[in-house]
């Protein structure tokens, strides 16, 4: 059973229904270390990685690189974050919930291409499953380019951000 | 008195003209007349409330033998001034709701004669006039459950555990009563009431005991309360709305005429044993509603709840009166009346709209609403105004009457034996748990029922109903706003019926301007001025988030981690709402839990399908009822084997009889 949500005429148009609005590609300038004054909260998504930018970025907010002392923390929902950190490139599959995080993560925000695949594709970017890369659904703030990249590389990228 | 015999001219030709128009026109003709009825009986009790003198008259020619006395003092208009409000609400109702079987002759009808019958039972001053209205009422309400019973498979069922309670507490009362009247002249209440000088304290007593169980039973005080979830939610609506708004507001009178009208206020114990029914109803009463999923059967149990703290707040001012505390009496008396009158505003508004929103989508079941925000904005609305009273939040009418009931119980004890003080911590504790499981009650109700999205097909596809039904149930939404923002405008005419029940000089409360000051005890509220300072700084806020923040809200789908398959189905159901409560009381409710699981054919390893299934059956019903059906039906079947058929043991039979009734006589 699936019931879709359905748009009526009542009393209370405008008030308890507005249409349902697509993310807002252009975002505000200056984001960055204005806003988000030394705290960076991420939700990480894999839209199709082969698991090598994860274990790069599990070793970056691993004790050795350390990426909390500089206010970079990982969170569960985009609700909580303050932008999102997607590693992969986009696959079939990924497509869908890549767009629902994407509306549901809450102005002002961030987005971060952490790995080639992120930014263009990268050496799977000719793949059966695959449909696109991050730009071709948001821009991305910061790209951290590398096969995988250094936990050192990610680090000093999140920290542009955060302004710590 | 005039308007009040004209109200009642008027409810006998709507009665009438049930039975004789034709269906183009029956329920239009018969609703204005009924309607035009109770606005005449709201004019009569309201000026009798006012002016405070009773009148008494007797109709001879309406019953054989004894005639009818009716007499409005201000206690009786209370009552009869409820019932014509709700019932003017539910002659308009009737006309958006009525289709099918509820527009038959029987059901305009009978109908009409209910509300008769609801107005003339306060007014009845006689022995037989009282019990041929409550019969009345008794039998129509009857009728009118089975009215619908081709689409509701449970209305026979309901019908007769109704029938039989009702007629078991019927013959109680008048076992009741006709022990008061042995001792006195004539049947008129007034003579009962002087001749119960002469009757013992044991009569007394068991009088008030006989009577009790009938009124306690009606006005669904537990452990005899087993009908009312049964039979409230297998009546059409407007009728449902008057038999929990009106109706069982009778038992309450029934007990307050009886015990302190005609037997004085008797023994001390007495008012210690409605006290403690009451407790026990309100918190079983509210337990019942947290975890109910029918909307209506959670009502009827919301309504048990709130008689039980009437009947506590009742048996508080009984308690009080006979410790010689005349005010704090009539204090507790006036909180438990002004809460009489704010229930049936709210409760037969949640009725109305119940039905309403089962005749948009097709069904009751909470777990299968929602959404309906969207698609019936006013009854939304509605629903909201009688949730937020019946929770008692400020500025609406249940604040105001649990605050005075609350008032009145901390403070009449001050210096009070230990009955008095066991009457008192009980009922505060009463009042504080049903307030708490109220609450997750009718925030159940609004928010799984009407907000979020729709659960069902019904659900989603509902459409808002006519004018009449939500101008119905908007009608009983401004009593619920007026006694909250202005209890002070009924304060006076409260006091007058609280003496009038009780029998003392009637001073009060203050009212100070809209608000209540309880000058002996330094309580107040002014409800009205918290709302203007309340909505000023919300405007206020809303004013400076508008001017100083420039952003514009996006509305996107509820974050479900990226779920693809993400359906209205996965929202919180109202079972799963109330599962933690039901897991801390389970030891009083007991739930029937049961998991079935299917395995697959090829492999027991691997299952197709698992069902849960729950159940919470009404205990005392179970425990109690079900043991004694089961028992007498054994002696019933143990009796047949009597009747074996042969014609010299039925003579036998009768000679034996015959032999006994000769040797008693003589």
């Amino acid at each position: 059973m699936r019931f879709r949500l359905r748009r009526r005429d009542g009393a209370l148009r405008g008030l308890v229904r507005r249409p349902i609005s697509e993310r807002v590609t252009e975002r505000p300038a200056q984001v960055a270390g204005v806003y988000l004054r030394g705290s960076l909260q991420l939700r990480h998504v894999d839209v199709g990685s082969c698991n090598g930018c994860e274990v790069e970025i599990a070793s970056a907010f691993a004790p050795h690189y350390d990426a909390a002392q500089y206010g970079i923390r990982l969170v569960a929902s985009p609700r909580h974050a303050d932008g999102l950190l997607v590693t992969g490139v986009v696959t079939h599959n990924m497509e869908g919930p890549l767009r629902q995080t994407l509306a549901a993560l809450a102005e002002p925000s961030v987005v971060v291409a952490c790995g080639d695949c992120a930014v263009n594709g990268g050496i799977f970017s000719d793949a059966h499953a695959v449909v696109g890369t991050l730009s071709d659904y948001v821009t991305p703030d910061v790209t951290i380019v590398g096969c995988p990249p250094h936990p050192r590389d990610i680090v000093a990228a999140l920290r542009s951000l955060g302004g710590r | 008195m005039v308007w009040y015999l004209l109200a009642l001219a008027f409810g006998a030709a709507a009665a009438l003209a049930g039975v004789v128009l034709p269906r183009h026109g029956r329920v239009a003709v018969s609703m204005a007349l009924g309607a035009s009825s109770c606005a005449l009986a709201l004019v009569a009790s309201v000026q009798e409330l006012v002016c405070g003198v009773a009148w008494t008259v007797h109709v001879t020619q309406l019953l054989p033998f004894s005639g009818v006395t009716l007499s409005l003092d201000p206690l009786a208009a209370l009552f009869v001034a409820l019932t014509a409000m709700v019932g003017l609400a539910a002659c308009v109702y009737f006309l958006g709701y009525a289709h099918g079987p509820t527009a038959s002759r029987s059901g305009v009808s009978v109908f009409m004669l209910f509300v008769l019958a609801l107005l003339v039972v306060p007014a009845a001053a006689n022995v037989m006039g009282f019990l041929f209205a409550w019969e009345l009422m008794a039998l129509s309400s009857l009728v009118l459950i089975l009215s619908e019973q081709a689409t509701r498979p449970r209305a026979r069922s309901a019908a007769l555990w109704y029938a039989a309670m009702t007629q078991a507490g019927a013959v109680s009362i008048v076992l009741g009563l006709l022990l008061v009247a042995s001792s006195a002249p004539g049947q008129d209440f007034a003579q009962l009431a002087a001749g119960a000088a002469h009757l013992s304290a044991a009569q007394r007593s068991l009088a008030f005991a006989l009577t009790l169980v009938g009124f306690a039973s009606k006005a669904g005080a537990v452990p005899l309360h087993v009908w009312l979830p049964k039979a409230h939610p297998e009546a059409p609506s407007p009728v449902s709305a008057l038999m929990s708004s009106s109706m069982v507001t009778m038992g309450v009178y029934g007990i307050l005429r009886v015990g302190e009208g005609l037997l004085h206020g008797g023994n001390l114990w007495w008012w210690v044993a409605v006290a403690a029914l009451g407790v026990l109803s309100a918190v079983y009463g509210s337990l019942h509603a947290t975890t109910a999923r029918d909307f209506k059967r959670l009502l009827a149990y919301s309504t048990i709840d709130v008689m039980g703290l009437v009947l506590t707040g009742v048996g508080a001012a009984g308690v009080l009166y006979d410790t010689g505390q005349r005010e704090d009496a009539r204090l507790a008396l006036m909180a438990s009346l002004l809460l009489l009158v704010a229930h049936a505003a709210f409760k037969g508004s949640l009725f109305l709209v119940a039905g309403s929103v089962e005749r948009a989508t097709g069904t009751r079941n909470l777990d299968r609403l929602g959404g309906l925000v969207h698609t019936m904005p006013t009854t939304t609305c509605l629903v909201v105004i009688g949730a937020a009273a019946i929770m008692a939040l400020p500025t609406l009418s249940g604040f105001s009457s649990e605050w005075l009931l609350l008032q009145g119980l901390l403070h009449g004890f001050a210096d009070s034996s230990t009955p008095a003080v066991i009457v008192m911590l009980l009922g505060v504790v009463a009042l504080a748990l049903t307030g708490g499981l109220g609450a997750v009650a009718f925030v159940k109700v609004v928010g799984i029922g009407f907000l979020g999205q729709a659960r069902s097909e019904g659900a989603a596809t509902a459409v808002e109903v006519s004018r009449w039904m939500r101008l119905a149930a908007g009608l009983l939404a401004v009593p619920s706003v007026v006694l909250g923002l202005a209890p002070g405008l009924v304060v006076n005419t409260l006091s007058r019926a609280a003496s009038a029940a009780l029998g003392v000089g009637a001073a009060s409360p203050v009212a100070r301007g809209t608000g209540l000051l309880l000058s002996h005890l330094s309580g107040d509220i002014a409800p009205l001025e918290l709302l203007v300072a309340v909505v000023a700084v919300l405007a206020a806020l809303l004013g400076a988030n508008r001017a100083l923040v420039q952003r514009r809200a996006r509305r996107v789908a509820a974050w479900g981690c990226g779920r693809e398959e993400q359906t209205p189905r996965m929202q919180y159901t109202a079972t799963s709402f109330a599962e933690p409560l039901q897991r801390v009381f389970s030891d009083v409710l007991r739930p029937q839990t049961d998991v079935e699981v299917t395995h697959a054919v090829e492999s027991r390893y691997f299952q197709e399908s698992v069902t849960y299934s729950q159940h919470i059956a009404d205990v005392v019903e179970v425990r109690s009822y079900r043991p004694l059906i089961s028992l007498v039906m054994r002696l019933g079947e143990g009796a047949r084997r009597l009747h074996n058929g042969s014609i010299h043991r039925y003579l036998a039979f009768g000679f034996v009889a015959l032999l006994v009734v000769v040797v008693v006589l003589s």
